[in-house]
């Protein structure tokens, strides 16, 4: 269903989108979820930079350098004109089940967002379990004043919010939530 | 009523003041973007925390003695607020993309650069009505007057430069290049002017008087803003978390402090002994003491601290 979120570039007409001229406003928003499995059985599944496959939207990782500073990936959001994200790993914690990085260029109909940077960290939970958090900063699709409805700070709060969930929703699936 | 109760507790605090800090505490002015506000927060009772109502997404901040500027980049209003009270005195609305804000005390100007129109208002501090309109290159953001008062200097992220006005005469005198989207400046005391480069990682250091770079100094991911405290430059790092600090005559590194998430405006208390910045994605600043070099202090803010500019002021709250 969220797949949605994920808009097929049905043609390539837009620049990517570097870290250039930008809305006034960034935006940020923090996702969280609770899961029964312990942090190191979780973060075996999503620490590796290189292997997003636990989440639904995305259809195939291909990168490099590992979980190395500056490693690269593509993420594939879906098989029909593989619409892509690239991203750039800048920090990488193996201890703090950490770890931080930025889309380097995304087409603003398959993400409309700008400047994004964000972090994935695995954290103990009291009671036993994990919490899982997904951060996020960036500005809107649109750099400039009156941007579209579909471009506007609304929409990006909206499709990042979506996309994480999604994962998150994921994660709760297949480790089940605490205490059940 | 609730006017009375705010005027009571004001009251109150002027005289726990009083009694408790003989001399004026240290007050930080702290725009709240996402959170439409601004924190008033008394270094010296850092639980205490006063929050003003400010729409529209106010990133932009300068305090004067007894005035706070405040530029919300959404609404693209400008708000002058009395330090005491939070009252508006001035308001005006401009068009473009206001960010940056300078204040020029000596010559009752502001100065507020427009980031989608490659200028910079001239506003009356007292109206805050336009006087005059000065052309910089591309998205000009952070703004910093010398503080003899001679020189304006104004960012032009796009552009990789900075452009210098003589304050008096608002000619431009030069354009230089720096790195690689310079977003924050700040003068030192000294006089030349430091410039973090938010693509290339670094700061250039710009002598205004020659118009040219002397120095590119690299510090830490996305360097934001820059501040200074005992022969010390203060650089917040944005994608790292850190502040970089580095000796202003030698321009060597010194240290890195770790400090919140998104460190963002950063800025000095009057006698020098502390820093202080916004951190962004935490809600916190982060308060450091400039001799040690360590965080001190983190205090709670409102949502979404970006604190772009002059924020701290001298015992404005009474």
């Amino acid at each position: 269903m969220k797949r949605r979120l994920f808009l097929a570039a049905a043609a390539c007409t837009l620049m990517p989108s570097i870290a250039l001229a930008h809305g006034p406003t960034r935006q940020k928003i923090t996702v969280t979820a609770e899961v029964a499995a312990d942090p190191t059985e979780v973060w075996s599944v999503v620490g590796g930079f290189q292997d997003m496959s636990w989440h639904p939207a995305v259809f195939a990782t291909k990168g490099e350098g590992g979980n190395e500073i500056d490693a690269t990936r593509v993420l594939v959001v879906s098989e029909e004109g593989w619409p892509a994200i690239d991203e750039i790993l800048y920090k990488f914690c193996d201890e703090k089940k950490s770890y931080s990085y930025r889309i380097t260029a995304v087409e603003v109909d398959v993400l409309p967002v700008t400047n994004y940077s964000s972090h994935l960290t695995v954290k103990p939970r009291d009671g036993g379990g994990s919490i899982i958090e997904w951060r996020g900063a960036f500005y809107r699709g649109y750099p400039n004043n009156d941007p579209p409805e579909d471009l506007n700070d609304e929409a990006a709060i909206k499709a990042v919010t979506g996309v994480y969930e999604l994962g998150l929703d994921a994660l709760v699936e297949r480790f089940g939530a605490p205490g059940s | 009523m609730r006017l009375w109760n705010d005027l009571v507790r004001q009251a109150l605090r002027g005289l726990a003041l009083l009694i408790c800090t003989p001399a004026a505490a240290d007050v930080a002015y702290i725009t709240c973007q996402t959170g439409d506000a601004l924190n008033v927060i008394d270094l010296g009772r850092g639980a205490d925390v006063i929050t003003w109502d400010v729409p529209g997404k106010p990133a932009g901040v300068a305090t004067g003695s007894n005035y706070v500027l405040t530029v919300s980049a959404d609404s693209k209003v400008i708000r002058k607020l009395d330090a005491a009270t939070g009252a508006v005195l001035a308001q005006t609305e401009l068009d473009g993309g206001p960010i940056g804000v300078a204040l020029d005390g000596q010559r009752q100007r502001v100065y507020v650069s427009d980031w989608y129109n490659a200028r910079i208002w001239v506003l009356d501090l007292e109206t805050l009505s336009t006087i005059s309109i000065l052309a910089t290159g591309e998205a000009p953001a952070g703004l910093s007057l010398s503080e003899d008062g001679r020189w304006l200097a104004s960012a032009d992220k796009e552009a990789n430069q900075v452009t210098l006005f003589d304050a008096q005469s608002l000619n431009k005198i030069h354009q230089v290049a720096v790195g690689t989207r310079p977003f924050g400046l700040n003068f030192a005391p000294d006089g030349r002017l430091f410039v973090g480069n938010v693509g290339s990682d670094d700061l250039t250091v710009v002598d205004p008087d020659i118009g040219r770079a002397v120095a590119t100094v690299p510090v830490g991911q996305r360097p934001y803003g820059v501040s200074f405290a005992k022969g010390r430059a203060f650089v917040t790092n944005q994608y790292e978390n850190t502040v970089s600090v580095i000796d202003t005559d030698s321009l060597q590194h010194v240290q890195t402090i770790d400090v919140g998430e998104y460190p963002e405006g950063v800025d000095t208390v009057a006698d020098g002994t502390k820093v202080v910045l916004a951190n962004w994605f935490d809600n916190t600043i982060s308060i450091i003491d400039a001799n040690t070099l360590s965080v001190i202090e983190t205090l709670p803010t409102c949502d979404g601290p970006r604190a772009f500019g002059r924020f701290l002021v001298k015992g404005a709250v009474q």
